[in-house]
C-alpha cells in the first residue's frame, strides 16, 4: 500500500486573503481519504490546486511513482462539486469524448461505458441526449466519465449532492468497490454519516487550515467522546453536579450530557442518583456531525482535548 | 498539440451533429444565391423599362437610313423618326414633351461643323454621349464631298490619338503579353474575402462555444483532462475548421450559379498566385478575431447577459465594411493606408486594396502582415490569459475591471 499523492505545505491567497494554508495530507493506494470541511473552508481550492485548474503559491504537490512534473491527467479521475455536461449531445459520445481526452482505448471505453450505464440503472439511454436526463442521471454520466478510463487517483468533490437515496446507496457501493480493486480516493464531502462510515482516513479542514487529520477510528476515540441523552424533567444544577461532565445542553424535557474524555461509560453509570427522572436514556459517541458542526460553529468542542491531532 | 487535436475534432463532430448547424450551414448559400437571383430579377426589369428617346431629324442630307444602322447598331434605345419641323418652330413643339430631341442635318450645318440638338426638359442622362455616334457618318458624308481618294480619306478617318505607355506597362509587356484583365486579380481577391467572411462569421460560434461551456459547467471536467491553451487551441482549430467547410460549401454551391449567370471562366481567374497570399490574410484575419471571441466568450456566463463591452468587441470584424467606400473611391488614399495598418480592419482592406490596385505597395503589404502577425500573437497571449480564469467563473460575467486584473496577472 504505497502513497500515490503527498501534499506538502500547501498554500494559496487571494489577493491578500489567504483561502488555504500549511494544508499537508497524502493518499495511499486503495484507501478512501476524506476531506471535510464546512462551506468555504477551502476543500474545492485545495482540490483544484492539485487538479492543476489553480496554482498554489506556496508548498508542494507530489504524485508517485510518476516522472517529471506534471500532473498525470490520465491517471486521475475528477468530478468535480460543480458540474455539467455539454447540452445537444448523446451520452455515449460525450462518455467516448471524456475517455479519448486520456487517451484511454476506444473499443475499451465503450464496452465500460456500457457496463456503468447498465449498473447504474441507465441501459438503453447511450443514445439518449444529454438535454433529456434527469438531474440524478446526468450526475450518474458524470460519475461514470469520472472512472471510465479506470484511474488510480479518484477525486470526488461532493459526490453525493443531490443524490436521492437509492443513487446514494449505489454510489457508495461502487466508491467502496474501486478502493477495494486499488483505486486510491480523494472524498470531500458534507454528508458526515456517509463520510463516517466509509472513509479510512480523514483530514478536517476550517477556514483553510488543517483541523484533524488521521485514521477514522483515531479520529473517532481521540474527539468522539460519550455523551449521554437523558429524556425527562431534571434540575439543571443537579446534573451539573454529576461527575466527568464536561458540557451540558438541556432543551425542554431533553438534556445532553458531554462526558470527558477517559470516562468509562459502565462505572458512570452506575453514579447516576437514584431521583433522576429517566424516560430514555441512550449513551453513545459523539458523531462526525456533531464534531463537524462544533467546528463550523466555532463552539470548539475539542478545544479542551488539546491540540493531540491539530 | 495532441489534446487540441482531440478537442477540435470534438467541436467539428459536436457541431456536424447539430441539426441547426447544419441547417444554418446550407442556407447561407442558398440565401447569397437567393439574392443574387432576386437582385437580377428587379435588375431585369430596370432593363426593360429603360426609357426610349424619341429623335427626331430634319434631315436634308438624304443620310437618315445611314443613321439610322448606325445607332441600331450602337444599341442604343432611340426612337428614330424623320421630321419636317423647322428650328422655328422646334421650342413649341418641345414644351410639354419628355425624352424627345430634334437634331438639324443640313449643308450649312455641315460646312460649319456643328449640329443642333434641341431637347426637351427631361432628357435621358447619356443622351449627350449617345448623340456623338451621329458624328461618324456625317463625317464620312464631309470627307466624302472633299473629293479626296480612298487612301486620303483612310488617313483623315482615322484620326490621332495619344497613347500611354507607363514604365511598368513597359515592364510587362516584356515578361508578358497581356496583363490587363481586372478579373485576375478581383476573382481571387473576392474568394478570399469570401473566405474570410465565412470563417469569420462561423468564427463568432467559437464565443457562444466558450460561453457555452461555462452555462454547462463542463469546463472543470475537461481541464482536468486538457490544459485550458489546449483547450482554447481545440476551439479556435475546430471552428476554422467548420469555417473552411462553410466556406467550401457555400462555394461549390455560389460559384456555379455566378459562372453560368455571368458567364465566367471563374477557375481561370482564380488559381493564379496571388490566391495564396489572400488566403494567407484571410487567416490570418481568422485567427485574429477567433483568438478575440473565445477570450470574450470565457468572460460571458450567456450571450443574452453580454454586457456593452462584449457587445462591442463582437462588432469589431464588421470595421472594415467601413473602409470599403473610401478604398474603393481611392485605393492608395490616406483612409486605406489608415485601414491597412489597424489590426482589426487591416486584412478586410488589404484585400479589397490588393485588388484595386495596379501596382502592389510591397512595403505597405509587408508592414501590414507584421502587424497582423503580431497582434494575432498578442491577442492570442491574452485570450489565453482571460480564458484560464474565466471560463471557471460559472454563472457569472466578468467585468472589464477583472479582465484587466487577469491580464495583468
Amino acid at each position: 500500500m504505497g502513497t500515490v499523492l503527498t501534499v506538502k505545505d500547501l498554500g494559496k491567497a487571494f489577493k491578500e486573503r489567504k483561502i488555504i494554508s500549511n494544508i499537508s495530507f497524502e493518499v495511499n493506494q486503495g484507501e478512501i481519504m476524506a476531506i471535510l470541511g464546512p462551506n468555504g473552508a477551502g476543500k474545492s481550492t485545495t482540490i483544484r490546486n492539485i487538479m492543476g485548474i489553480m496554482y498554489p503559491d506556496e508548498g508542494t504537490i507530489t504524485f508517485h511513482h510518476r516522472q517529471g512534473e506534471t500532473i498525470p491527467r490520465n491517471k486521475i479521475g475528477y468530478l468535480p462539486e460543480e458540474r455539467g455536461l455539454y447540452k445537444n449531445v448523446n451520452v455515449m459520445d460525450i462518455l467516448l469524448y471524456l475517455a479519448e481526452l486520456k487517451d484511454y482505448p476506444l473499443d475499451r471505453a465503450k464496452q465500460r461505458a456500457l457496463t456503468y450505464l447498465k449498473k447504474f440503472d441507465l441501459e438503453g439511454k447511450e443514445k439518449v441526449n444529454v438535454e433529456e436526463l434527469s438531474k440524478g442521471m446526468g450526475q450518474k454520466v458524470q460519475f461514470i466519465a469520472s472512472i471510465i478510463h479506470e484511474p488510480e487517483l479518484l477525486i470526488l468533490d461532493e459526490p453525493f449532492s443531490g443524490l436521492d437515496p437509492v443513487s446514494q446507496e449505489l454510489f457508495k457501493q461502487e466508491i467502496y468497490q474501486l478502493a477495494k480493486n486499488g483505486t486510491s480516493i480523494l472524498l470531500s464531502s458534507h454528508q458526515m454519516n456517509l463520510v463516517e462510515e466509509m472513509a479510512d482516513r480523514l483530514f478536517m479542514i476550517h477556514r483553510g487550515q488543517k483541523v484533524i487529520y488521521g485514521k477514522m477510528e483515531d479520529v473517532k476515540t481521540e474527539y468522539a467522546n460519550f455523551k449521554c441523552t437523558i429524556r425527562g424533567f431534571n434540575n439543571k444544577a443537579a446534573l451539573e453536579q454529576l461527575p466527568d461532565i464536561n458540557r451540558l445542553e438541556q432543551e425542554g424535557d431533553q438534556s445532553i450530557l458531554y462526558l470527558n474524555k477517559d470516562v468509562h461509560p459502565a462505572k458512570w453509570l452506575q453514579q447516576l442518583p437514584a431521583d433522576l427522572q429517566i424516560q430514555e436514556l441512550t449513551i453513545d459517541r459523539v458523531s462526525l456531525h456533531e464534531i463537524f458542526i462544533d467546528i463550523a460553529t466555532d463552539r470548539n468542542l475539542l478545544q479542551e482535548e488539546g491540540d493531540v491531532y491539530a | 498539440m495532441h489534446n487540441t487535436k482531440k478537442v477540435a475534432k470534438w467541436e467539428i463532430k459536436r457541431n456536424l451533429k447539430n441539426k441547426t448547424f447544419i441547417i444554418g450551414m446550407f442556407l447561407t448559400p442558398i440565401l447569397i444565391v437567393g439574392f443574387m437571383l432576386l437582385g437580377d430579377l428587379f435588375g431585369g426589369s430596370d432593363d426593360d423599362n429603360q426609357e426610349t428617346t424619341n429623335v427626331f431629324i430634319n434631315d436634308q442630307l438624304a443620310i437618315f437610313s445611314e443613321l439610322k444602322q448606325t445607332v441600331e447598331s450602337a444599341n442604343i434605345p432611340w426612337d428614330l423618326q424623320q421630321t419636317d419641323l423647322t428650328e422655328e418652330e422646334v421650342s413649341n413643339a418641345l414644351a410639354d414633351t419628355e425624352d424627345t430631341a430634334y437634331l438639324f442635318l443640313n449643308e450649312q450645318n455641315l460646312n460649319q461643323g456643328v449640329v443642333p440638338a434641341y431637347t426637351s426638359e427631361d432628357i435621358a442622362p447619356y443622351f449627350m454621349d449617345q448623340v456623338q455616334v451621329v458624328t461618324g457618318p456625317l463625317q464620312a458624308l464631309q470627307i466624302q464631298e472633299l473629293g479626296l481618294t480612298e487612301d486620303e480619306k483612310n488617313t483623315l478617318t482615322q484620326g490621332i490619338q495619344i497613347k500611354e505607355i507607363t514604365t511598368e506597362e513597359l515592364q510587362a509587356q516584356n515578361q508578358t503579353t497581356s496583363e490587363t484583365n481586372p478579373m485576375e486579380r478581383i476573382v481571387p481577391g473576392a474568394f478570399a474575402g469570401f473566405i474570410m467572411l465565412s470563417i469569420v462569421f462561423t468564427g463568432m460560434a467559437i464565443f457562444q462555444s466558450a460561453s457555452q461551456e461555462k452555462k454547462d459547467k463542463i469546463a472543470e471536467i475537461i481541464l482536468s483532462s486538457v490544459t485550458p491553451a489546449d483547450l482554447m487551441q481545440g476551439k479556435i482549430l475546430g471552428y476554422f475548421v467548420l469555417g473552411l467547410l462553410q466556406a467550401v460549401l457555400s462555394i461549390s454551391i455560389v460559384l456555379p450559379v455566378v459562372a453560368w449567370k455571368f458567364d465566367l471562366t471563374i477557375l481561370e481567374y482564380l488559381l493564379v498566385p496571388e490566391l495564396f497570399l489572400y488566403i494567407g490574410i484571410a487567416i490570418l484575419g481568422y485567427l485574429l478575431f477567433a483568438s478575440i471571441f473565445v477570450g470574450v466568450g470565457a468572460t460571458m456566463a450567456d450571450v443574452s447577459t453580454a454586457g456593452n463591452f462584449q457587445g462591442m468587441v463582437m462588432m469589431l470584424p464588421f470595421l472594415p465594411f467601413i473602409f470599403i467606400g473610401p478604398v474603393l473611391s481611392d485605393p492608395n488614399g490616406l483612409m486605406a493606408q489608415i485601414g491597412t495598418y489597424i489590426p482589426f480592419t487591416s486584412p478586410g482592406v488589404l484585400l479589397l486594396r490588393l485588388t484595386n490596385l495596379e501596382q502592389w505597395p510591397w512595403m505597405e503589404i509587408g508592414i501590414s502582415l507584421i502587424i497582423l502577425l503580431l497582434s494575432v500573437w498578442f491577442f492570442m497571449k491574452l485570450a489565453g490569459k482571460i480564458f484560464k480564469i474565466g471560463i471557471l467563473m460559472y454563472g457569472k460575467n466578468a467585468t472589464p475591471a477583472e479582465i484587466w486584473k487577469w491580464i495583468r496577472a
